[in-house]
């Protein structure tokens, strides 16, 4: 499995349980991003909801139960070699019956003059990683969406004041909205619609500033910062997959048909790099587990029922 | 060789537990200093490793000298500790 994230943790827990010998392979954080995510309050089961690195850690500790066995590493090709798949990987090459692409998203930049200078040294992309460092401190951060609004949350904890910049409108839910005007009310966060980011300034070797333009009004604004923390999206990690022949779509997410499979015969895919996810945990888990199942089948020499929109999946004979 | 490391953490970070967890599947001890029960010592953290983040795993040779790895990064980490 490519990736330790939610799906494959998932995936791992069911293929184990069935003694078909699992390895995952992580780069990252086992866990994946809901390892680096403050507080989880939609995954079911939580009705208080659960801290990320806590989901990520019990995922990690059941699959490993089970006999799952996680390699900290990268796989960086596969090729069809008919009934094997052939993986480059960091740790050598592998050879695998049947492999699941898990490798899920991370978070986009934004693209701006000063991001990457800074990066670390006032520009961050990980809340629970960095936010210790700006006790009573201003910031700023950038993004509308529910993950902007969550780490935001977190960050009041340490931060005096945030500005929460959004290019549009805000996406976040109505529930992080909702849980989020406590802290305007406080004034401990201010909410900035229609505003585009020019440039992050330094001073010193430090973010001092971000340079911003309102989209409606054309007006030129500056926020003084002391860091900036940026969630605007999420990219697909499926460049190991660039000449390969497993089929991505425009954006660089992994195409899949009804059940799961990739136009690679014998390679599947589950979780947030899969075209058509819904990049929530609980998808995630559904995916990985369905994919097993899956996987299991096709291991078992069984065809896939046949539908009109899926393609028969083979086993080798 | 390796005299000592120390890795400055958070509560929340995940990268941390990363490289706690490479550093043990190879068998190394660790002092860690968590910067969430220790604020006082992030300045140490920030002049050690020029970044305001964590994980700063800091690989201090036989000979006093010291690599500092910023980040969970393996292709650093690995040969430093090796």
């Amino acid at each position: 499995m490519v990736g330790a994230g939610p799906a494959a943790l998932t995936a791992s827990i069911y293929t184990t349980r069935e003694d078909i010998e699992t390895l995952l392979f992580e780069r990252g954080a086992i866990g994946g991003l809901a390892a680096v995510t403050d507080k989880v309050d939609n995954y079911p089961g939580f009705p208080d909801g659960i801290e990320g690195l806590t989901l990520a850690d019990n995922l990690h500790k059941q699959a490993e139960r089970f006999g799952a066995v996680i390699e900290l590493g990268e796989v960086t090709g596969i090729t069809d070699e008919g009934e094997y798949k052939r993986l480059e990987t960091t740790s050598g090459e592998m050879l695998a019956k049947a492999v699941l692409i898990a490798t899920g998203c991370d978070y986009k930049k934004i693209g701006v003059r000063g991001e990457a200078d800074y990066y670390a040294h006032g520009v961050h992309y990980c809340a629970t990683c960095d936010g210790a460092f700006y006790r009573d401190k201003r910031l700023v951060v950038i993004g509308g969406g529910n993950s902007a609004f969550q780490e935001s949350i977190f960050l009041t904890r340490f931060a005096s004041h945030i500005d929460i910049l959004v290019r549009s409108r805000v996406r976040a839910s109505d529930v992080l909205q909702e849980e989020m005007k406590k802290y305007i009310k406080q004034n401990k966060v201010t909410i900035h619609t229609n505003v585009t980011i020019d440039e992050i300034v330094g001073v010193n070797g430090s973010v001092d500033k971000v340079l911003t333009t309102n989209s409606s009004s054309g007006e030129k604004k500056e926020f003084k910062t002391d860091g900036v923390f940026v969630f605007v999206g999420l990219m697909p990690n499926s460049q190991f997959l660039a000449g390969s022949d497993v089929a991505l779509d425009d954006m660089g997410f992994v195409k899949t048909g009804e059940h799961m499979q990739t136009s690679m015969p014998g390679v599947f895919a589950a979780g947030d790099i899969r075209s058509g996810s819904t990049m929530q945990i609980a998808s995630a888990v559904g995916e990985g587990s369905t994919a097993a199942l899956i996987i299991r089948e096709y291991l078992d020499g069984k065809l896939m029922p046949k539908s009109e929109s899926s393609r028969e999946v083979k086993a080798p004979q | 060789m390796v005299k000592s490391i120390t890795i400055f953490t958070t509560n929340t970070c995940a990268y941390c537990a990363m490289v706690k967890k490479y550093l043990d599947i190879k068998n190394h001890t660790y002092e860690v200093v968590n910067l969430d029960e220790h604020p006082e010592r992030q300045a140490e953290a920030l002049s050690l490793s020029g970044a305001l983040t964590v994980p700063v795993t800091v690989v201090t040779k036989h000979d006093d000298s010291q690599e500092v790895i910023v980040g969970y990064n393996l292709a650093q980490l690995a040969p430093a500790i090796a």
